[in-house]
């Protein structure tokens, strides 16, 4: 299948592209519902107020029109239970798609995720299967507070089973549902909420975009960022700032944050010699900080300074505008890491 | 019920007995590893499940069914011998040895194997009833549930889940008096589980897990129920687990002479089988058979290589191969 790739970047206004049709995040992730839906009998839609209301934020709208509420099927407050739904349906076959309304709620279904979805397979020995996708919004930047704003890709970094699907931008995201729909193995699938009203070129009709692939963002020969969903595109901000400081960044965006895929990272990493990994959530235990141990682990010698780091700060997400702002890392912080890479190069 | 078939159920009750006294002399010797949950005392529930649920049925045991794991495998393969080999952590066991006691599985029997988050299966258990539902299978879901469990929230999602989408759940709540050591009425708003289930509408009963006539009777009426499409159904057997704690016996000696010796669910079954005409000689015959058969499925189970060291890393992922060390 086309492995689409795209201009993500919001590009910089002197040159923005003369208005070819752009799909919204939200009407992309909508499309490759509708479309899986359409293909697949045995998938069926679950969550919170995802029916006639069509989700808290419009992904799964006019579906339950299209599809009836047997397909697409609202539930109480019980996020253990949509997801055991999920698990147990996918364990005889179907093709559960659950919606968790915010990431922050993922504790409430924890053990579904890490001790069944996960482990199904692997502990009755391949007799079961659990292709089961969750999508959830996750991120912050909108004022949502401590319990609807985090980033939780590193809970679930850990445990081996899970697949974590995050992209950046409308046309990977159509394809990277499609992908975790039609993989045999639960996806853990990460929308971040500031992305929902970003547009780009969306291919028409069925896609799939690989699961566990990278994507070459922007290419680059003095330096690599190393970026997943709303930090792509502010990595592609901050690497035209520098261009114009006569840096030349290169930014890969994982898309798969578990299995990811260290080839691509590590080859661009080997290319530029340098490297900064730009991550959401807190620094310590995440995925900003198993990123720079591979690379240090691997490319040391190709390596002419220590790997960058930018995370979010080691503390919860403030409900404040301008705290939030102080706790969330952005371009700003990103520009000032690659300077400062560039600045320690041997 | 026929005497032929009081005596199938004396011979299943037998099987597990065995099978759980003979897993019991092996870890004492150090044979089996991991920990040891047996459902001595509650061999009369497993059997009447074992008797009235199908292959094409779905069950989640809980931690101390080994026995009714046996009997699925025994009745719908004939090879009960690979649940024994599974505790035992061997290549011919069920997962391969993977899985152990606590996650033994075989779906092409309706062993849909256990969680060790125990209670966990709760809300697994509605997307198998509710994708049987949507296929229009007769596939009655069963979650074998103690009462420890009910403590979770899962079990009020779960029957809550299950009573509004009316789904083929049968909630059989082996209701054995303790979780670990704590007893029912103090971990619980009620000692009778059956209490807390009511308020979801749904049928709730309860019966006496040792006499093997009335669960029978009783589990055979909550199938009867599901099959017919009338939604869940909530069952709570009333037993007693001989195995004390790690540390020993922890219960009343009065309590404990009562359900060892006076409610017995085997020496029950013993007297209205003898009653029936059935002789003393037939009874100890069935024993000595059972625990004949047991000793071969240890045998096997010994006898039987350990997994493949490539099997660390197999099915972590049905796309991708992990890396061995």
């Amino acid at each position: 299948m086309n492995d689409t790739q795209l201009d993500a970047n919001p590009a910089p206004s002197d040159a923005r592209p003369k208005k070819p049709r752009k799909t919204s995040f939200t009407k992309a992730l909508n499309d490759a519902l509708d479309l899986g839906m359409d293909r697949f009998d045995e998938m069926f839609l679950i969550g919170e107020d995802i029916a006639e209301m069509g989700g808290d934020f419009g992904v799964t709208r006019k579906l339950w029109a299209k599809y009836g509420a047997e397909r697409v099927r609202d539930t109480p407050l019980s996020e253990a239970a949509i997801i055991g739904t999920c698990v147990g349906a996918a364990m005889v076959g179907m093709r559960p798609v659950a919606e968790i309304m915010f990431a922050d709620f993922l504790g409430e279904c924890y053990d579904q995720i890490v001790n069944n979805a996960a482990k199904v397979r692997y502990m009755f020995d391949g007799q079961f299967s659990a292709p089961l996708v969750i999508r959830t919004a996750c991120g912050g930047g909108f004022g949502g507070g401590p319990h609807h704003s985090q980033s939780v890709e590193g809970w679930f970094l850990n445990v081996p089973g899970i697949v974590i699907v995050a992209p950046s931008n409308p046309a990977d995201a159509k394809g990277l549902l499609l992908a975790s729909i039609e993989s045999d193995d639960p996806v853990l699938f990460l929308e971040h909420k500031a992305l929902y009203r970003a547009r780009s070129d969306v291919p028409d009709g069925y896609y799939t975009t690989p699961l566990g692939k990278a994507a070459v963002a922007r290419t680059g020969t003095d330096l690599t960022v190393v970026a997943t969903m709303r930090m792509v595109p502010m990595a592609l901000t901050a690497a035209e700032e520098l261009e114009a400081e006569g840096v030349s960044v290169e930014v890969i965006d994982l898309r798969t944050i578990r299995p990811y895929d260290a080839e691509t990272l590590l080859e661009s990493v080997a290319k530029t010699g340098r490297a900064v990994v730009a991550n959401e959530a807190p620094k310590i235990g995440g995925l900003g900080a198993e990123l720079s141990a591979r690379i240090h682990e691997e490319c040391f010698s190709e390596l002419s300074a220590p790997v960058g780091r930018v995370d979010g700060l080691d503390a919860p997400i403030p409900f404040s505008v301008p705290l939030e702002h102080e706790v969330l890392p952005d371009e700003t912080d990103i520009a000032t890491a690659i300077r400062a890479t560039m600045e320690a190069s041997r | 019920m026929e005497r032929e078939q009081l005596l199938d159920l004396y011979r299943d009750m037998w099987l597990i007995r065995a099978f759980e006294q003979g897993l019991e002399a092996e870890f004492e010797q150090g044979n089996v590893p991991g920990m040891l949950h047996t459902g001595l005392g509650q061999e009369a529930t497993q059997a009447a499940l074992a008797n009235n649920l199908k292959a094409s049925d779905a069950f989640f045991p809980d931690h101390r069914c080994h026995g009714l794991n046996a009997l699925a495998q025994q009745r719908h393969k004939g090879d009960g011998e690979r649940i024994m080999a599974e505790l035992f952590a061997k290549s011919t066991g069920v997962c391969g040895g993977k899985g152990g006691s606590l996650h033994s599985a075989d779906p092409s029997v309706g062993n849909f194997g256990d969680n060790a988050v125990e209670g966990s299966y709760l809300v697994t258990v509605l997307g198998v009833a509710l994708a049987a539902k949507m296929r229009g299978e007769s596939r009655v879901a069963c979650a074998v549930l103690g009462d420890g469990t009910v403590g979770r929230g899962e079990f009020h999602e779960s029957l809550n889940m299950a009573a509004i989408w009316d789904l083929p759940v049968f909630y059989a709540c082996v209701n054995n008096g303790y979780a670990i050591a704590t007893p029912v009425g103090e971990g619980h708003a009620s000692a009778d589980i059956v209490d807390l289930a009511r308020g979801y509408g749904f049928p709730c009963e309860q019966v006496d897990g040792n006499d093997i006539v009335a669960s029978h009777d009783a589990v055979a009426k909550a199938i009867g129920h599901i099959r017919a499409g009338k939604g869940p159904y909530f069952l709570e057997f009333k037993t007693w687990r001989w195995q004390g704690i790690f540390a020993g016996e922890f219960r009343p000696e009065a309590e404990v002479k009562y359900w060892r010796e006076d409610h017995d669910p085997i020496l029950m079954t013993d007297e209205l089988l003898i009653d029936r005409g059935v002789d003393a000689d037939e009874l100890a015959a069935i024993e000595q058979q059972q625990h004949a058969l047991i000793a071969e499925w240890i045998a096997f189970a010994k006898e039987s290589p350990p997994p493949d060291l490539v099997k660390a890393t197999a099915d972590v992922y049905a796309q991708w191969e992990v890396g061995g060390r």
